[in-house]
């Protein structure tokens, strides 16, 4: 149904340009071929459907000793609503490419566009950070409304929204607490509920769960695939645990150093919940792992 | 999960009231040292012979002195005019020297302070933002840094004259200098991350100054109007008897020297002393226990954070 809603909407903005289009051609050249093929649409459709698309993308950094080239040649295409999983060895330029994304990293070459457009520093995005990134001086509810405040969405709209993504978190009956009165694995949920609150466009993680117990971790990835299922955000997710990327990713991109570069794309469609001692999520993690470590 | 995550709540505050009530004789634990350091002192003071003992009183003459420096005008004035109303009961006890040197030297430290707090501050955020200031002001304080405040006092006394001025800029600047590096070093060293988090949510400049970079340096801000504080009590205590001034407890005390009054300096010392503690107590304390305290920064300052 939502599909459908959304072809539907799609299209009749595609037939809006086209007649816009129409008008502004005629002005210049009135013989111009106008049809409104289905094949035209189709193609404009899938590249709608393309939230983020990056094109030969390429980050050198000049150190004193030499020349890294922390990545080369990157191309990738994320659908809207896609949970990307970016995995490899250290220094294999995973991280670069979200904080290029994030804005915090220059880009040396290539293109990344967001819905058709190229990127720019101010887009809404999330980030949740590896490190305690919480602003202690505010409590969980505070932190929450930061990006708000900053949106200027007004103080009782602020409230209810936040109340609203700190219940998504399950977090509600922490809201007047000063982050170091929470444990690491709440204070991450507050993270995440922050940098969801004023509905950014996608998410980007920077092994936000490396630093926690391996069992908060599993309650964290839960709950981190509950909200994405119910927020259907874009969420792009940097990890080196491999059986977390796994459980967690619709796709998992393959990163190997010296440059570097995309090694595969790894497409898993084990039903979720996803079980991670399942024969095949054992299979497809070892799949994984052998791309990381073999080129 | 919401069982687990529930265990670790902290403690609710009724319960953490009910650990800290300790029987009395814990609670006066920090006066103990002031018995056992008393104690010595009259008993050293008591075998003191003659002129030997007014030099060095006991601590029973000493506690009598400050009750007559307080009552002395008063019972005074009693004397002659055994009709006074409560007006004149409470204008008699200001005149008395100690109260008269107290107040002023009360109203003319803060009041130094505070002009070094404000200018201090100013300074360090333009050093913290702006590179040109900064590259202009830390060779600045660097070398005025390592003057004491008071060297200067001949300098002042002659460019504005005995009087509270003197003392007032003596002070002032004397508590500027390390307010000002420590508001610099404060807004210079805030967590990179919580920047990076204001970014991301396309904060502008100025709002992350005001709302990130301001609260984030507040515990290296609060530490340096600390030392601010002890580094203008020292200069102002100095100034106020090297500016020939006639009233403030410094002064009292170099007074004092020339009678030989042993006691009065004591106690104008031992007033000196809880100055100190009242300002720490009723300024500092309160401030931090509402602000960084309450907001775990302090810990995380010195130590790693704990709850990882």
């Amino acid at each position: 149904m939502r599909l459908l809603q959304n072809i539907a909407k799609v299209y009749l903005r595609f037939l809006s340009r086209r007649v816009f289009a129409r008008i502004s051609v005629h002005w210049f050249d009135s013989n111009s071929p106008e049809r409104l093929s289905l094949s035209s649409f189709l193609g404009i459709y899938l590249s709608m459907v393309t939230k983020i698309s990056i094109q030969n993308l390429r980050k050198i950094y000049d150190t004193p000793e030499r020349r890294v080239h922390a990545l080369e040649g990157v191309n990738l295409n994320i659908e809207d609503g896609e949970f990307i999983c970016l995995v490899g060895l250290s220094g294999c330029g995973k991280t670069t490419l979200l904080n290029m994304l994030a804005g915090f990293v220059e880009i040396t070459a290539g293109t990344i566009t967001m819905d058709g457009r190229p990127l720019t520093q101010d887009f809404d995005k999330g980030v949740v950070f590896q490190e305690y990134a919480l602003f202690p001086w505010r409590t969980a509810r505070q932190n929450v409304e930061y990006g708000l405040e900053i949106r200027n969405v007004p103080e009782e709209e602020r409230t209810r929204i936040a109340q609203d993504y700190l219940r998504l978190v399950r977090l509600e009956e922490f809201a007047d607490f000063f982050p170091h009165n929470l444990s690491g694995g709440m204070r991450q949920r507050v993270a995440v509920a922050r940098a969801m609150a004023f509905d950014p466009q996608i998410l980007l993680m920077d092994e936000p769960f490396g630093a926690l117990d391996a069992q908060t971790r599993e309650e964290l990835q839960e709950l981190t695939v509950d909200v994405w299922q119910k927020t259907k955000k874009t969420i792009l997710y940097v990890t080196h645990n491999l059986s977390e990327a796994v459980y967690l990713g619709n796709r998992i991109v393959v990163f190997v150093p010296n440059p570097g570069r995309i090694r595969e794309i790894v497409r898993v469609d084990l039903p979720r919940p996803r079980d991670d001692l399942a024969p095949e999520f054992i299979k497809l993690q070892r799949h994984v792992n052998d791309l990381i470590r073999d080129f | 999960m919401q069982t687990t995550e529930a265990a670790s709540v902290p403690p609710s505050l009724d319960e953490k009231k009910k650990e800290v009530r300790s029987p009395i004789w814990v609670k006066l634990r920090p006066i103990y040292p002031f018995i056992v350091i008393l104690a010595i002192w009259q008993v050293a003071a008591m075998q003191a012979q003659g002129n030997q003992g007014r030099l060095f009183p006991t601590v029973d003459a000493i506690m009598f002195r400050a009750w007559e420096l307080v009552t002395d005008p008063l019972f005074r004035a009693l004397a002659e005019n055994p009709n006074l109303d409560l007006m004149g009961y409470f204008w008699k006890l200001l005149e008395s020297p100690i109260l008269l040197h107290t107040l002023n030297t009360a109203w003319r430290l803060p009041f130094s302070f505070f002009i070094a707090a404000v200018v201090g501050t100013i300074v360090g955020i333009l050093m913290g933002r702006f590179a040109f200031w900064e590259s202009f002001f830390v060779p600045l304080l660097s070398v005025l840094l390592p003057i004491p405040a008071i060297a200067w006092t001949p300098i002042v006394v002659i460019w504005s004259g005995i009087g509270d001025q003197t003392v007032i800029v003596i002070t002032a600047f004397a508590s500027f200098l390390p307010i000002a590096m420590a508001v610099w070093t404060g807004v210079k060293t805030v967590n990179p991350v919580w920047i990076r988090a204001a970014q991301s949510m396309n904060a502008d400049k100025m709002t992350i100054f005001r709302t990130v970079v301001l609260p984030g340096s507040l515990p290296m801000i609060l530490s340096g109007m600390r030392i601010g504080l002890a580094r203008a009590w020292r200069a102002g205590v100095g100034a106020e008897a090297f500016a020939g001034i006639r009233w403030g407890l410094s002064a009292g005390i170099f007074d004092a020297q020339e009678y030989l009054d042993i006691a009065f300096m004591m106690v104008a010392l031992g007033i000196l002393g809880l100055f100190g503690f009242v300002l720490e107590k009723v300024l500092f304390q309160p401030i931090e226990s509402r602000t960084v305290i309450r907001w775990g920064m302090m810990e995380a300052m010195g130590a790693q954070d704990k709850k990882v």
